[in-house]
């Protein structure tokens, strides 16, 4: 009961913090925040995936482009649409690929499904670089209108979509992480674990892996439709590009494979590493390779696991000392 | 009644023949054991029987229904569990989250995305009893992984009862054990399978004779004979292909 208080009391703080970021530390780093949010919720989606059911994709912007793209067009094509139903049409895009790909992909695992997304988003990048009319080809979807909810547009005012897009993205966590509770949860990391017995205990292995998919398919294009919102600019390399696949699972890395937060921390070190590198040079890239060999070398379970093997370490430290105490 | 029943059945792998036509029958409620040199065939025929492979030719009947290629699934959904030679368990989830994945196939809570799997009272406290059950209720929290062999082995047994089927093969279940945990595991069985069909695979004689109703064996992919424990040992082909020098 106590704990559960003060797990109440950190949260109201967190939220209080977040609500009145903006006015804290102004528009540069409310910016940084919601970039933050939105890798967030793409990579959650790539653990969905790889950590929780052992699915490596190299496809993952497929999704996160078709939200992004979806969002675009309807917001360019359709007049007077608002904006929530606009991230809704990028999204089903997105869940609506997934779809059509699932019954082929669920199929298969390992290499095979790896190296099917990579041939899948690298198609959908060709695609959407040739298919100039619809999609702007290199120059993508720029300038469409972002109206607010309750203001006329959202681009001259970035506190308010900063409050649109934390509530969309704390809404889509809190859903990803609520799901890993639930006996599908459970089930999903059954079949990461050992999905032949999954089978033989009498669950259906391909179509909890198709819904699995889908839901993933459905964050990664929340993620990117709030990507290209924020930024008013929706383009093949910035959304679709093999290097948007890669970026979501180099946080997951970092952060802590199979573990709900890690993903969140990997993206946190992502940005912070960013943005501190930046000042003395170009090739953050060169940085952060260093960090993913480390982690992949001598910390399998990512920042994450170092952290609870750390705190491991200090509470069979404290609990001798404490026995002593009370003899 | 025969509860399962093999006809004909037939397994290749490519060229190689494994099963030139078994024709098994298992009745109901007995302890069967299916015993044999290796290579015999004896666990491609579990592996036909539960839908691992599909047979090249052949039937197989469960209560006189075909159900020849039914998939893993829909053979735990209709009541036949197996258990593996080698530990098939779900290495980083604790004890009693592996159990808990069985009682929830068994409840058909097999695909809820509402509610906390954790606020499901019946589920936990089923889980608890069965874990009560099979001694590993002080192993609640330790991850499959780190189980000892013995207890590891017995959560594997535990898996595929505690979906409650009719019917239930368990895949040389002592293999690697040593006399004390083999005999921990027969009471096991004993106690688990009251009222349901069981069908083993066995290398260990002791086990075989002390578990099995009846006994088929089973020699290069054909049944050489099918009977009581005494039949079979006083048996002359299978003594002769199998038993002769095994002090039995």
């Amino acid at each position: 009961m106590m704990k559960n208080k003060l797990n109440v009391v950190w949260w109201v703080i967190g939220l209080v913090f977040l609500a009145f970021f903006p006015k804290l530390f102004g528009i540069y780093y409310t910016n940084v925040v919601v970039t933050m949010a939105i890798f967030a919720v793409y990579s959650l989606s790539v653990n969905m995936l790889l950590g929780y059911t052992g699915l490596l994709s190299f496809g993952q912007a497929m999704f996160f482009g078709f939200g992004g793209y979806g969002t675009a067009l309807a917001l360019t094509h359709i007049p007077g649409i608002g904006v929530l139903p606009a991230i809704g049409l990028g999204v089903l895009a997105a869940v609506a690929l997934a779809l059509i790909l699932s019954p082929l992909v669920v199929r298969v695992s390992g290499t095979a499904f790896a190296m099917l997304h990579l041939a899948f988003g690298q198609l959908m990048y060709v695609l959407a670089l040739k298919l100039y009319n619809i999609t702007g080809g290199e120059d993508g979807i720029a300038n469409f209108p972002v109206p607010g909810l309750f203001t006329e547009s959202l681009k001259s005012s970035p506190e308010h979509f900063y409050y649109l897009a934390m509530v969309i993205l704390g809404i889509s966590t809190w859903l990803m992480w609520y799901m890993t509770k639930t006996p599908f949860g459970q089930i999903q990391v059954g079949i990461r674990d050992n999905a032949k017995r999954i089978d033989y205990l009498g669950y259906r292995v391909p179509q909890s892996k198709a819904v699995i998919y889908v839901l993933s398919a459905l964050f990664a294009g929340v993620a990117g439709s709030v990507y290209g919102l924020f930024h008013n600019l929706v383009s093949a390399d910035g959304s679709l590009g093999i290097g948007m696949s890669f970026t979501p699972i180099i946080s997951v890395m970092i952060g802590g494979v199979g573990s709900f937060f890690g993903p969140i921390l990997g993206v946190a070190i992502f940005q912070l590493v960013d943005e501190l590198i930046l000042r003395y040079t170009e090739s953050t890239e060169l940085v952060m390779g260093v960090i993913l060999i480390v982690v992949v070398m001598f910390m399998p379970t990512g920042f994450m696991g170092l952290f609870r093997t750390l705190r491991q370490k200090i509470s069979t430290r404290r609990t001798p000392e404490a026995k002593k105490e009370k003899a | 009644m025969n509860i399962l029943e093999t006809k004909d059945l037939k397994h290749s792998f490519g060229p190689l023949a494994v099963l030139f036509g078994v024709d098994l029958q298992i009745e109901e409620g007995e302890r069967h054991a299916v015993i044999g040199p290796n290579g015999a065939g004896k666990t491609t025929l579990f592996n036909t029987i539960t839908g691992t492979y599909h047979p090249t030719s052949g039937r197989v009947f469960f209560k006189g229904k075909d159900i020849t290629g039914y998939k893993p699934y829909k053979l735990a959904r209709i009541g036949i569990g197996r258990s593996f030679q080698i530990t098939s368990t779900f290495t980083n989830l604790t004890a009693f989250q592996n159990i808990r994945l069985a009682i929830l196939s068994k409840d058909g809570v097999r695909f809820n995305l509402l509610r906390p799997v954790e606020k499901m009272k019946k589920i936990t406290e089923e889980t608890d009893e069965m874990l009560k059950r099979i001694n590993l209720y002080d192993d609640r929290n330790t991850p499959a992984a780190s189980l000892s062999y013995g207890k590891s082995r017995a959560l594997e047994i535990s898996m595929a009862l505690a979906t409650n089927p009719e019917l239930v093969l368990l895949d040389e279940f002592a293999a690697g054990m040593s006399k004390e945990e083999t005999a921990d595991a027969v009471a096991l069985i004993r106690k688990l399978t009251e009222g349901k069909t069981v069908v083993i695979i066995e290398h260990d004689m002791d086990v075989v004779f002390s578990l099995a109703d009846r006994i088929t064996v089973l020699h290069y992919g054909k049944i050489l004979a099918t009977g009581k424990p005494e039949e079979i040992r006083n048996n002359q082909a299978v003594k002769d292909a199998y038993l002769g020098d095994l002090e039995v």
